[in-house]
């Protein structure tokens, strides 16, 4: 076994849960053990296709494939540096914790009789297949084609709730999605017009500092940051990542919106750092923060619990857009800093994210209604998912010691580094608005009620939400061997732009 | 109502600055200095097909294509999940003479020139995206007409027909990973055959899938719909 480089694995981790998603369209109809015997097969295989993969490029660096045997620009080249691999692997590692969920869902329902939500593990595989694809491609089309498969199976697990609001939120999100491709589209149009390749890494040495170019990255900006619902267009994630079933918004938030942010990242730092001004960076930090204090502020006076959450997703996403002010225009250790911070953030809002949406619907499972306030008296029953979305939130308002310190601390520095001392107010301020809705979720389920009547939840779904919490502590307390991987090879350390 | 006025104003400005945008920008464009169209043709030998846009879809790009497939799954999944259950069957309509004797003299036609489109894909425009339509075509006709009674629902049946040119890919991917060689190279004696026959399972997926697009789209309600239409 020794023998398989990872060059070989690569396409692996997108054959086997495109597989999976064909295996689970043919065995649709059947329920209870077999299904979930199947699935477990395959969030086994991919987590250890994950690890494989990341330890392979971790030890002996990056990795590429021809696809088809023909090399770019006539073919499409798979590519898997540090970054890419780490993001497998988080893929993985997420994708898998939900899984659990969803199956803990199902055994639960197959010993009671009950209904699940038909078509669920189809889509989920294909949301796998696009992500992998995502974070391993090496072609501005090929990732178009990601966005389109990753857009349209997460539209698809919203709209499995299948109530009235799930499917005109589902509708809602479609219709951003469409037009964030659509933009991106035209911008991979532009740039093909101008350099004839779609090649990333021939990309990279050909782009220059032209309006065509700089037009085509504006626009594909523009759909990225719809996509990743940046603030003031994120008006359609609150919604969808609020209303779908919960495995579904813990995937939702913890990696979908990831998928559009990565590409954007890529497209700056590493494709065109030439073409791209600090004014415009500037800009996106601006809404960044807007992002922050928005999303927090709306999360404060959220009623109902699950969005109340997907508020603070708004929020979350708009510290990975403080980076972009931090890292053009300003110095080597500052654009360093702030690569590994954002990095840092991405990865631990992840864990963070989705052990919180986890531990929110066990107890709303458990209340059996969605509002703050019907957790009243919750403390006493479901201590474990409390605690969960304690730690979850620890995380999220960057206290220490977590992964969410760790890199707000890091992207603190990489503000005062650069002399931009203003990030640091929307650093502290988004911080403090993060602990105000958290401590709110606490101080309702605190409150002493004798009437309050709560439903006994399954074992495992506080198993699986502790351990995604787990992880976004534990990523506080070992940062640096994550860090070094996904930073190593990156344009932006070595001051690129 | 004012919103509208608004939402429609923002819609407005920005179409026509982006226009404007692309319109200066493409005047000032530079001539690119890599030709993909020249590396094409340099390679169209080892390809397998002697039609370009077909080698570009199914062995240079052949990635893409299956990623594309997999996007039709979605669809045809979040179709089949959404459908009504239990639905009401479309009425048997009434026997039209000139009607019926039109489509079944044209569905026989219809198969034909699908395979006719399936087949030319290998040397001149055609291939399976275009034949599966046709294909597809016939369905809604013979549907709509109500001369038979064509559905793609739960029964494994129809699940397999969805997933059977995907399937049959995907294999063809495997089956080169387990031999050594890149994702989707074809040994070049075979290349040929094998786009045909990927291709031609995916003709029968892609018409099954288009058509049950249409089969599982809800059904008008028409007292909802003028309200939906004033609220967006």
């Amino acid at each position: 076994m020794t023998a398989v480089s990872a060059g070989q694995l690569l396409p692996w981790l997108l054959v086997a849960p495109l597989a999976w998603a064909v295996i689970a369209v043919l065995i649709e109809s059947r329920r209870g053990a077999l299904t979930i015997a199947v699935h477990a097969i395959g969030v086994l295989l991919h987590v250890a296709l994950g690890v494989a993969l990341y330890t392979s490029v971790a030890r002996s660096g990056p990795a590429a494939h021809a696809l088809g045997g023909w090399s770019a620009p006539l073919g499409i080249g798979l590519r898997a540096d540090g970054l890419a691999v780490t993001l497998v692997l988080l893929t993985a590692v997420v994708s898998a914790a939900c899984a659990v969920y969803v199956m803990t869902t199902e055994r639960a329902a197959h010993d009671a009789d009950a209904e699940t939500p038909r078509y669920f593990w189809p889509l989920f595989w294909l949301l796998v297949t696009s992500l992998n694809g995502i974070w391993l491609a090496g072609d501005l089309f090929n990732l178009y084609v990601g966005l389109e498969l990753l857009g349209l199976s997460a539209v698809g697990l919203v709209a499995l709730g299948g109530s009235e609001t799930a499917l005109s939120s589902a509708l809602r999100y479609l219709m951003a999605a469409l037009l964030g491709s659509l933009a991106y589209l035209l911008g991979v149009a532009l740039i093909y017009a101008a350099y004839g390749t779609l090649a990333l890494p021939e990309l990279a040495e050909l782009i220059a500092r032209e309006p065509l170019t700089q037009l085509a990255i504006a626009l594909m900006t523009i759909g990225l940051c719809l996509k990743t619902a940046l603030f003031p267009l994120h008006g359609w994630l609150p919604p969808a990542h609020g209303v779908a079933l919960t495995p579904v918004s813990a995937l939702l938030s913890a990696l979908v919106v990831k998928g559009s942010f990565y590409i954007l990242f890529r497209l700056w730092f590493d494709v065109a750092p030439e073409a791209v001004t600090p004014l415009a960076a500037q800009g996106l930090g601006v809404l960044g923060a807007g992002a922050v204090l928005w999303g927090g502020w709306q999360a404060l006076r959220e009623p109902k619990l699950k969005m109340l959450v997907a508020h603070s997703t708004v929020a979350q996403l708009g510290y990975l857009f403080l980076f972009f002010p931090l890292a053009v225009g300003t110095g080597v250790s500052a654009a360093a800093l702030a690569t590994q911070g954002m990095l840092l953030h991405l990865v631990a809002h992840a864990f963070a994210k989705s052990a919180m949406f986890l531990a929110s619907g066990t107890l709303i499972a458990a209340a059996g209604r969605g509002g703050v306030a019907d957790l009243a008296g919750i403390g006493r029953h479901m201590p474990m998912s409390l605690f969960a979305f304690g730690l979850a939130g620890v995380s999220l308002m960057g206290l220490p010691p977590s992964g969410g310190f760790n890199a707000k601390w890091l992207l603190l520095q990489s503000a005062l580094a650069s002399g931009q001392w203003f990030w640091l107010c929307v650093l502290l301020s988004g911080g403090l608005l993060t602990a105000g809705y958290v401590f709110r979720v606490f101080r309702e389920s605190f409150v002493e009620s004798k009437d309050s009547q709560f439903t006994p939840t399954p074992r495992g779904y506080d198993w699986v939400a502790l351990t995604l919490a787990a992880m976004a502590i534990a990523l506080g307390l070992a940062s640096q061997a994550p860090l070094s991987t996904m930073t190593s090879g990156l344009r932006v350390m070595a001051g690129g732009t | 109502m004012r919103r509208r006025v608004a939402r429609h104003a923002v819609a407005g400005v920005a179409s026509v600055a982006v226009g404007i945008a692309l319109w200066q920008a493409i005047g000032v464009r530079s001539i690119p200095t890599v030709s993909l169209p020249a590396l094409v043709r340099e390679a169209m030998p080892a390809s397998g097909v002697s039609h370009d846009i077909t080698a570009v879809l199914l062995n240079f790009r052949s990635y893409d294509t299956l990623l594309e497939i997999a996007v039709l799954l979605a669809a045809a999944v979040v179709a089949l999940a959404l459908r009504d259950t239990p639905r009401e069957r479309m009425p048997a309509s009434q026997p039209y003479l000139i009607l019926d004797t039109f489509v079944w003299r044209i569905t026989p036609l219809l198969v034909l020139v699908a395979a006719y489109l399936l087949w030319a894909g290998s040397t001149r425009p055609g291939g399976a995206f275009q034949a599966g339509s046709v294909l597809a075509g016939a369905a809604v006709l013979l549907r709509l007409s109500g001369l038979a009674v064509l559905s793609v629902d739960d029964r494994l049946a129809s699940r397999v027909v969805v997933v059977f040119g995907l399937s049959v890919f995907l294999l063809v991917a495997a089956g080169t990973l387990l031999a050594g060689q890149p994702l989707l190279a074809y040994p070049p004696a075979w290349a040929g055959a094998l786009i045909l026959m990927i291709e031609a399972a995916l003709t029968l997926s892609i018409a099954v899938v288009l058509f049950s697009l249409f089969d599982n789209a809800p059904q008008s309600r028409p007292a909802a719909a003028p309200a939906q239409r004033g609220e967006a």
